[in-house]
């Protein structure tokens, strides 16, 4: 192997690593802060924080192997399990004194993201969700008259009616996994299909950005 | 369907040859060597029009009082069945209505004439002539509030004189708007306008969305889903007197109603049971009745006749067109072509649906129980296609410079418009019934 061929290999990874960057920068809704950044490589401070290339274990939500794998919206739960889990083992994973209602305006706290986003024309969760959906779950376990509204929605392609049906099977997958901690019954889906977008752009951007399902506590 | 007729056929042709297990394995190949061609075939096919209907007519239409010409002539123009022939092709001039015509001097520029005036009483005559016998037809159309529905009927009758089919001019669109999309303060209206998109006239402002408009048989009343209570629920609404009434809002979603041919009953989309199946409701009485039962999303009920309604459903895995009977029981899944095929709609023996091709929707048709079909749009985003009542045209949306736009196309393919429409983003158009009066 020349030495030519060696120095192109990390040149390589430090381009991969800077496009993964760019596009969480381009994700306005990460919001976590990245306070431990576990196994990834944190290249510059993008306004996501957690890092497109991070991988873990989670703890708590049963699921491991938390991976940017389509570098859509993957960097999303990648913060998601990043900022709050920080390291390899999921250390400090179960610290029931964050899981409060104050934590859901709380920039810092993972209760604070309330947006979980779906493939194409799919409504099962991706696994870097898991966490944070199992963190809500526990907060209306402990605030029983607590009321929460998924809201699904789906990107503009396909018909809209359909995408009606989409959004809400999105909403009713997250209210299942939620319902694990049995609290089904504090929850009410609510299917807009394409009707709501959060940009109005006609690439795979904004598509990715509309294909969401949102947490809405009442009053909170 | 296409694939499946052509792998019966290769398989009962080839059926004699086989002796033994090396002509077996040979016919076996050859055989799919013929289907690959005869799907590549059906595949280059369909992308042409079929020419169903013949070639555009020439007609003139001469100026008359009260702007009724131009309206006639954009109506016929907008069918893809006429060809308007323009004024200074017309020599020498046409002399007004009543006046002499020598209809054969122009038999090499036009097929027919039309000359028109207003008569005691307000009302329109009109007269028809043919070029190549001279056979003369008159129509008198009496006066409407609404002005320009006097042309439409005028529109409509000469339709009917020359091509013997029922014509749908003189119909309505209702279709929804929203202004200040992706904001916080979006307005959603529900509107309904003359068929060529004029008189738009708005019958319901919301700051939730609203929804999947759909006329009674009759044409006196729409359906429609709103959200303005947080969730969806299923509304029907008198146009003439802005009555209206819930029909359902059980949790989960209340989609995508359709009224049965005898008006009593609404298909629509309930996910009360958890997932989205469609049921029949009795309109009047409340009655409901669960149609399908799968773990799939079925949404996008259509009704073929009374007894049966065709429906999106991606029980295969991706979404397709489906029949089911009107009572329940089994699926017959009908559409194959292509990874996206839904929100069917069905007007005089005729289905349009939305089909996924290569990354884009757009708007197909067939013929009901044929197996071709015809795409007729060519946008990236083309959806909700909704048939006139006499199969001719299909209303639907595209994106034009980013915003969704109200277009007819007819049937033929050959005549694509953009339609009026109030500002603000445009979806859902669903073409009326015949009008009653």
């Amino acid at each position: 192997m020349t030495t030519k061929t060696l120095l192109i290999i990390p040149m390589l990874i430090s381009i991969l690593a800077l496009g993964a960057c760019s596009q969480n920068q381009n994700d306005k809704g990460a919001i976590g802060s990245n306070t431990g950044s576990g196994t990834s490589k944190t290249i510059g401070k993008g306004k996501g924080g957690g890092s497109g290339t991070s991988s873990g274990t989670i703890g708590r939500g049963g699921a491991s192997g938390v991976s940017s794998r389509d570098g859509r919206g993957g960097s999303r739960g990648g913060s998601a399990g990043g900022g709050r889990n920080g390291g390899n083992g999921g250390n400090s994973a179960s610290n029931s004194g964050d899981i409060t209602l104050a934590g859901l305006n709380d920039p810092n706290n993972l209760l604070s993201q309330r947006v979980i986003y779906f493939d194409y024309d799919k409504a099962s969760i991706r696994p870097e969700y898991m966490i944070l959906i199992n963190t809500h779950a526990q907060l209306l376990a402990k605030y029983p008259n607590l009321k929460m509204r998924l809201e699904g929605h789906a990107d503009e392609r396909g018909s809209r009616e359909y995408n009606v049906a989409l959004s809400e099977s999105r909403a009713q997958s997250v209210r299942s996994i939620m319902g694990i901690e049995g609290v089904s019954g504090q929850i009410k889906t609510i299917g807009y299909g394409e009707e709501l977008p959060v940009v109005t752009g006609h690439d795979k951007k904004s598509w990715q950005k509309n294909r969401r399902v949102e947490i809405k506590y009442d009053g909170h | 369907m296409n694939k499946i007729s052509y792998k019966e056929k290769i398989y009962k042709k080839r059926g004699g040859w086989v002796f033994n297990i090396y002509s077996y394995f040979f016919t076996l190949a050859l055989s799919l060597v013929l289907l690959l061609m005869a799907s590549n075939a059906s595949a280059e096919l369909e992308l042409h029009i079929s020419k169903t209907s013949s070639d555009e007519i020439p007609i003139y239409i001469a100026n008359f009082a009260g702007g009724a010409s131009g309206i006639i002539a954009a109506d016929l123009k907008r069918s893809g069945r006429f060809k308007i022939v323009p004024h200074s092709q017309m020599k020498p001039r046409i002399s007004p209505f009543g006046g002499s015509l020598n209809a054969g001097a122009y038999q090499k520029v036009t097929d027919y004439i039309v000359r028109g005036k207003q008569v005691g009483g307000g009302d329109l005559q009109i007269e028809l002539v043919s070029t190549s016998d001279n056979a003369k037809t008159y129509f008198r159309i009496t006066p409407n509030i609404n002005r320009r529905r006097v042309a439409h009927k005028a529109a409509d009758s000469i339709y009917e004189k020359v091509t013997r089919r029922k014509g749908a001019f003189d119909t309505r669109l209702s279709y929804v708007t929203v202004i200040n999309k992706a904001t916080k303060n979006p307005t959603f209206r529900l509107y309904i306008a003359d068929s060529d998109g004029y008189n738009p006239q708005a019958i319901l402002s919301s700051r939730k969305p609203i929804m999947s408009p759909a006329w009674s048989p009759d044409g006196s009343e729409l359906a429609y889903v709103s959200f303005e209570t947080n969730s969806s629920a299923v509304y029907v609404q008198n146009i003439f007197t802005g009555d209206k009434r819930k029909i359902s809002a059980r949790e989960g979603i209340n989609s995508a109603p359709a009224w049965s041919p005898d008006g009593t009953q609404l298909a629509l989309s309930l996910s009360v049971n958890g997932n989205p199946e469609i049921y029949t409701i009795n309109v009047r009485t409340g009655h409901l009745q669960q149609v399908t039962h799968s773990s799939a999303i079925d949404t996008e009920p259509v009704w073929q006749s009374r007894g049966a309604i065709i429906f999106t459903s991606n029980r295969g895995g991706s979404p397709q067109l489906y029949r089911i009977s009107s009572r329940g029981g089994k699926a017959k899944r009908l559409t194959f072509n292509g990874k996206y095929n839904s929100a069917a709609d069905i007007a005089n023996n005729k289905m349009t649906f939305v089909t996924g091709r290569r990354g884009a929707f757009q708007i197909a048709l067939k013929s009901i129980g044929s197996s071709g079909r015809d795409i007729l749009s060519n946008g990236r985003q083309d959806e909700s296609p909704s048939l006139s009542p006499n199969g001719a045209m299909v209303a639907y949306t595209t994106l034009r410079g980013g915003e969704n736009t109200l277009a007819v196309i007819s049937d033929n393919g050959k005549s694509r418009q953009f339609l009026k429409s109030p500002a603000g983003d445009v979806r859902e158009p669903a073409w009326s019934p015949y009008l009653h009066q």
